[in-house]
C-alpha cells in the first residue's frame, strides 16, 4: 500500500514538471466519464490541452505457456515501455474477477493476458481495465524477433507510428478495436522510459477478417542528424523487426474479462473444433475401409460368379 | 447382421462427410453461425466511453489510417503480396506522418551519434549479420561456380580455336620462308632488294620475345614462359637438363612409392651390365660385385 502512494506522489511530481511543457497546467478533468476521477492513472480527458495518456498495460500469460508464446510476450514486453509484467496467472484464475483485481492492484489501465491453452493455441486477451470492453483473439503465424530472418532493429521505447489500413473504418467493431491499439499500443507521448525519435512504425491491416500485425524499422540513409531532406525521403526503406501475429477476434465483450457480449465473430471455428474434425476424417476413413469391404463381399454373395470353364484346366 | 453394421457406418459416415466438408476450413460459414450476436449500439457506444476526445492533438494518438487503392485483391495465402501489401501501407503512413512531423517541426529520425539501448542485443544483432554475411557468400560462391563452369566450356573452345590459329600461322610462316628460298634460289642469290619484304613480314620484331602473357606466379627471368611449373606431360618441352635426367632417373628407377617392391630384376636385366664400368674399382675391392 505504501508503495502505492509514493508511486502516486512520483507520478504527480513528473505530473507537475510535465506539465510545465505543456500549453497550461493540467486542470482537474472536465468531463469525468465513468467515474475515473478517484483513480488518477486512468485517462485524464481534457478537451483542452494538457491531455496527458497515462495508459498503463499489464502484461501476463497463463500457466503452461510454450516457449515461442513466451518469447513472443517478452517481445511485446520491450516495445512497449509501458507495460508492466507479471507473474503467471493460475489456470484457475483465468476469468473475470481475479484478473481485474490483479490489474487495479497493478494499477494498469488496460491488460494484454496471453493464455496458452493445451501447450498448442495462444488466445489473447485485450482489455481496457476498470470498465471497457475486452477482446479475445486467438493468435496464429507468431514469428517472434529473434528470428534472424528479421534483421532490423530500432530504439527501446521510442514512439511508434501506427498504420492503419483502411478498412478499420468499415464496421463498428474494426473501429472498437482500431481504438483499443491505438491505446494500448501506442505509447504515451512524455512517457519516462519512451525515446524521442519515431524510428519505427506498426502496421495493423485487415486481411481476411484477421489482425495482420507487422513491426518495422524506418531506415533512411541521411548525414545530417535530424535533418531529413527531400529526397531522402524516397530512398526511405522499411526493415522488417518483428515480432510478426496474426489476431483473429472471437467475441468482444461489453466489461472488462467478462460482461455481456457485444461480438461474435461467425466465421471463427475453434482450433478445437479443427482439430477433432481432422481426427474424426481420420477415423472415417476406417470405417469406410471396412464398409467397403463388407459390401463388396454382400455383393459377391448375391451375384455369385458363373463358374469358369477353363478353371479346371490347369488343376492337376 | 452384416447388413445392419453396415447401415450402421453409413449412417455415420455420412454424418461425418458434411461436416467435414463444410467445416474443414475455417472460414465463411454464414450459415454455421448465422445467430452471432452483433450489437452495434452497445460497440458504438463503448466506443464513446473508452476514446479519447476526439480534439486531443494527433501527436498523442500517433496513428495514420492508409487507404490502400486496391480494395482488398490481396489473398491471404499468397505470401509475397500479403508482405509486399503491408509494407507499402506501412510506408505509405510513415511518409504522412513525416510530413506531419515535419510541418510540426518535430524530430523524426535518429540522427546517427545517438547511442541508446535497442531493442535487440548487441549480441544478436551479431547474429544476423554473421547469417546475412554467410547468405551472401553462399550466393557469390554458387555464381562463381557457374561462371567458372560456363568459363571452362567456353575456355575449351577458345583454346582449340587459339591452336588452330597457331598451326596456320605456323605454316603459314613455313610457307614463307620455303617461298622466300624458292624465289632466291631463282634470282640465283642475288641478294636484291625483293627479299626485304616478303618472307620476313612475319617477323615485326616479335619473333624472339616471348609474349608477356606468363602464367601468374612465374619468375620474370623464367624463359621457358611459365611451362616448367606446370606438372604433367603435356606441358614438357623436354628443353630442360633436368626433364632429362628426371625422365631417365624416372624410367629408370620408377616413380617413387613403397620401397623395394617397384623394380625387379627381370631375366634381360640381370645381364644388363650398360650401367657399370667394368674398369671402375674405386670402390671397395673386396666387395663382390
Amino acid at each position: 500500500m505504501g508503495k502505492k502512494r509514493k508511486h502516486r506522489e512520483a507520478e504527480s511530481d513528473t505530473n507537475g514538471s510535465e506539465a510545465n511543457k505543456e500549453d497550461a497546467a493540467s486542470e482537474r478533468p472536465k468531463r469525468t466519464l465513468l467515474g475515473w476521477k478517484e483513480k488518477p492513472k486512468e485517462n485524464e480527458d481534457n478537451a483542452t490541452p494538457g491531455f496527458r495518456n497515462k495508459e498503463k498495460v499489464l502484461v501476463t500469460c497463463s500457466r503452461r505457456i510454450n516457449f515461442r508464446y513466451r518469447h513472443l510476450m517478452l517481445n511485446v514486453v520491450s516495445l512497449l515501455p509501458h507495460c508492466k509484467k507479471d507473474n503467471k496467472v493460475e489456470s484457475k484464475e483465468t476469468k473475470g474477477a481475479t484478473l481485474n483485481e490483479l490489474v487495479e492492484l497493478r494499477n494498469c489501465s488496460s491488460c494484454l493476458f496471453f493464455e496458452c491453452r493445451k501447450h498448442l493455441d495462444l488466445y489473447l486477451w485485450m482489455a481496457k481495465c476498470p470498465n471497457g470492453p475486452s477482446v479475445k483473439f486467438l493468435v496464429n503465424a507468431v514469428h517472434t524477433m529473434e528470428e534472424l530472418k528479421l534483421t532490423g532493429n530500432h530504439l527501446k521505447g521510442s514512439r511508434p507510428l501506427l498504420t492503419f489500413s483502411a478498412n478499420f473504418s468499415k464496421d463498428a467493431h474494426w473501429m472498437l478495436l482500431k481504438e483499443m491499439l491505438i491505446q494500448i499500443f501506442g505509447i504515451p507521448k512524455g512517457h519516462q522510459k519512451s525515446k524521442p525519435y519515431h524510428d519505427h512504425v506498426f502496421a495493423f491491416s485487415i486481411v481476411d477478417d484477421h489482425i495482420w500485425f507487422r513491426n518495422y524499422q524506418i531506415a533512411v540513409p541521411h548525414n545530417e542528424s535530424d535533418k531529413v531532406s527531400r529526397g531522402s525521403l524516397e530512398k526511405m526503406t522499411l526493415v522488417e523487426v518483428g515480432p510478426r501475429f496474426c489476431l483473429n477476434p472471437i467475441k468482444i465483450f461489453g466489461g472488462s474479462f467478462g460482461g455481456p457480449t457485444l461480438y461474435e465473430n461467425p466465421f471463427y471455428v475453434s482450433p478445437n473444433q479443427i482439430r477433432a474434425l481432422q481426427k474424426k476424417q481420420k477415423t472415417g476413413k476406417y470405417a469406410k475401409k471396412v464398409k467397403a469391404k463388407t459390401r463388396r463381399k454382400m455383393h459377391e454373395l448375391s451375384n455369385p460368379l458363373e463358374p469358369d470353364e477353363f478353371a479346371d484346366m490347369w488343376k492337376e | 447382421m452384416p447388413e445392419e453394421e453396415m447401415n450402421d457406418l453409413d449412417d455415420e459416415a455420412s454424418d461425418f462427410e458434411p461436416e467435414s466438408d463444410a467445416e474443414e476450413e475455417d472460414v465463411k460459414l454464414p450459415e454455421a453461425k448465422a445467430n452471432a450476436i452483433y450489437d452495434r449500439d452497445g460497440i458504438m457506444d463503448k466506443l464513446g466511453d473508452m476514446s479519447w476526445p476526439q480534439d486531443v492533438p494527433w501527436i498523442h494518438r500517433l496513428s495514420v489510417d492508409v487507404d490502400r487503392g486496391q480494395e482488398q485483391e490481396v489473398d491471404v495465402n499468397d505470401d509475397l503480396a500479403r508482405e509486399l501489401s503491408f509494407y507499402t501501407q506501412a510506408l505509405e503512413g510513415t511518409r504522412e506522418a513525416y510530413e506531419k512531423l515535419h510541418s510540426m517541426g518535430l524530430p523524426f529520425l535518429r540522427p546517427s551519434d545517438y547511442y541508446a539501448e535497442m531493442v535487440k542485443t548487441d549480441s544478436h544483432m551479431e547474429k544476423v549479420k554473421g547469417r546475412l554475411l554467410a547468405e551472401k557468400r553462399k550466393m557469390e560462391e554458387a555464381d562463381e561456380r557457374k561462371k567458372a563452369r560456363e568459363a571452362k566450356k567456353l575456355a575449351k573452345e577458345v583454346q582449340a580455336q587459339k591452336q588452330k590459329e597457331r598451326a596456320k600461322q605456323k605454316k603459314g610462316e613455313i610457307e614463307a620462308v620455303k617461298k622466300w628460298r624458292k624465289q632466291r634460289q631463282q634470282s640465283g642469290f642475288s641478294g636484291g632488294d625483293k627479299d626485304g619484304d616478303l618472307p620476313f613480314d612475319f617477323e615485326d620484331g616479335k619473333t624472339f620475345e616471348r609474349t608477356g602473357k606468363k602464367r601468374p606466379g612465374v619468375a620474370p627471368g623464367d624463359r621457358s614462359g611459365g611451362k616448367s611449373r606446370q606438372g604433367g606431360v603435356k606441358g614438357r618441352k623436354g628443353m630442360d637438363k633436368k626433364m632429362k635426367k628426371r625422365e631417365t632417373r624416372d624410367s629408370k628407377f620408377g616413380f617413387g612409392g613403397k620401397k623395394g617392391m617397384k623394380k625387379q630384376n627381370t631375366a634381360k636385366t640381370t645381364d644388363d651390365l650398360r650401367g657399370f664400368k667394368q674398369s671402375d674399382t674405386s670402390g671397395n675391392k673386396k666387395r663382390k660385385r
